[in-house]
């Protein structure tokens, strides 16, 4: 029988509502996905892509929750993918600021994509997607390009000015979120 | 076990089905305990944790009796996310917050269904044949009725709760596609005033409408984290569902601790004097969702939602029925 080498991509767990459902997507899509600590170490990972969940602390609070995840989004070679609290973990190393929000988004928001990427292919210029959050990321001349955003907050998607390397505030990996499958997707496509 | 807090029927119901299948079944008739062990508690994970006491309690002296030293359960993966992620103590996850069974009540546990969610369960049964009345059965929480028997649990509360549970799965199990999930809740029919920019915010939706909260808070999430809150009651005038349901967000961004919002369909209203002796408001909630993590408030047709009220109001106790708007988040499905 023929064995398929799946890609791996595992998700790193912060202690976030939807962390798990993420590997689920991810099993979905065939990608081999399991949960793997904050504290693992770059050169352990043998992967090819990584995706950061959320997750219930503020990065203002300090980063020692986040274990080696600043020393790997700055040195890995790998396509990354941060949601909502790893976004802004994302937005704050950048450069960026993240600040509590004024109305917080808890459930249905819209998205409305203002920069053309490979990671939102498909999937329109405005869609349906669930967040849940209380703190978000301004850019403030940050090293990155904010490619989304909805009525409440300014940056619902952002990418590494020069890197493989996305965040989203909202979640692709709940049911609510129609077209966060193909964008799951689309980030899958760039770690081949 | 029957805790006290089956549906009506339902202790009969699921006997029948175990012994059709031939289990040496025995039923633990237990409801004195789990009613006493509740006394005077209103906070819902203080109720959650007596639950769990007394059911592992329960358990454990029985385990004895028979000698059985593994428990298998059916705890899946929103169980220990939520009760690991400080959102609500669910009464099946014990190893994930490291009590140790063995030592706490005599018994390892074997729990097959730890990495699945709900609609991957129904998938499992089925492909294992399970009779239908099991795998397409809605969900019912392990504590059962106590959840939805807000704040204080008092026997009267919850005869019109069992009562109220009965009408709203006739009325709303005939929906086409069925909700996922569809219940009733009863809370004291107690209310205090809400600030003017919450009922400012109410009125760009319902012109006619104000907002009142109920004085007993109810189970939320917020970005990850557990919210404990209010309730408010939205009422007066007319709209669509869809327009209800952009209420709670407006009310929340005025009033945080807000964690849900309900829409009066009908009750006795203020006009009724204080001669009733009717006191508790039911809250219908139905909601749509793949696999209970997020989920949206169910669109029911208004008039049959209406009909639904008159029935409601029907129950000797019931002064007022309103209809859940909230998603999950910021609500959770069950209120606590």
């Amino acid at each position: 029988m023929k064995r398929l080498v799946s890609m791996q991509i595992p998700v790193v767990f912060l202690g976030g509502q939807y962390n798990h459902l993420i590997v689920r997507a991810l099993k979905e899509l065939g990608v081999e996905s399991w949960m793997i600590r904050p504290n693992v170490r770059l050169e352990d990972l043998q992967v090819d892509g990584l995706v950061m969940g959320g997750g219930p602390h503020s990065v203002n609070d300090g980063l020692e929750r986040f274990g080696n995840l600043p020393q790997i989004i700055e040195r890995g070679w790998f396509p990354m993918l941060g949601i909502c609290l790893s976004h802004q973990l994302l937005g704050f190393l950048l450069g960026g600021r993240v600040v509590k929000g004024r109305k917080p988004e808890y459930g249905r928001t819209i998205i409305r994509v203002i920069e053309a990427d490979e990671i939102f292919q498909g999937v329109g210029s405005e869609f349906v997607a669930w967040a849940s959050h209380n703190d978000e990321v301004k850019q403030d001349g940050g090293r990155f390009r904010v490619l989304a955003r909805s009525d409440y907050c300014d940056v619902e998607a952002l990418r590494h000015e020069s890197k493989q390397i996305y965040g989203v505030q909202f979640h692709v990996e709940v049911a609510e979120t129609p077209k966060g499958k193909e964008i799951l997707k689309n980030f899958v496509k760039m770690c081949r | 076990m029957d805790t006290g807090f089956m549906r009506e029927g339902e202790v009969e119901e699921v006997s029948e089905m175990l012994r059709s299948l031939g289990l040496p079944l025995r039923v633990l008739y237990v409801r004195d305990r789990f009613i006493e062990a509740l006394r005077g508690k209103r906070d819902a994970e203080e109720k959650r944790i007596t639950f769990r006491e007394t059911f592992y309690r329960v358990l454990s002296k029985e385990a004895k009796k028979e000698g059985c030293d593994v428990l298998i359960q059916g705890t899946i993966a929103p169980d220990w996310i939520e009760t690991s992620g400080g959102i609500k103590t669910q009464h099946n996850v014990l190893e994930q917050l490291g009590l140790n069974t063995v030592d706490r009540y005599g018994f390892r546990l074997l729990e097959p269904l730890l990495e699945l969610y709900k609609d991957q369960v129904r998938e499992v049964a089925r492909y294992l044949g399970v009779r239908l009345e099991a795998s397409e059965r809605q969900p019912f929480p392990g504590p059962g009725l106590m959840v939805r028997c807000i704040g204080e649990v008092r026997e009267e509360k919850l005869k019109v709760l069992r009562a109220a549970t009965s009408v709203v799965e006739r009325a709303l199990g005939g929906l086409r596609p069925p909700p996922n999930q569809y219940f009733a809740a009863v809370v004291e029919d107690e209310r205090s005033a809400a600030s003017h920019e919450a009922e400012r915010a109410v009125r760009e939706v319902l012109p006619r409408g104000r907002v009142q909260y109920f004085n007993c808070r109810a189970t939320g999430v917020k970005g990850d984290n557990r919210a404990y809150g209010k309730i408010a009651v939205v009422s007066g005038g007319k709209a669509g569902t869809e327009d209800l349901f952009r209420l709670p967000e407006k009310i929340i961004h005025e009033d945080g601790e807000v964690v849900r919002a309900v829409y009066e369909l009908g009750g006795e209203g203020s006009g009724m004097g204080g001669g009733s002796t009717n006191r508790y408001a039911v809250l219908v909630r139905a909601v749509e969702t793949r696999d209970f993590m997020t989920a949206k408030p169910y669109n029911v047709p208004m008039e049959l939602l209406e009909r639904l009220c008159r029935d409601l109001l029907e129950i000797k106790g019931v002064s007022s029925v309103c209809y859940d708007i909230t998603s999950k988040p910021p609500a959770t499905v069950e209120y606590e």
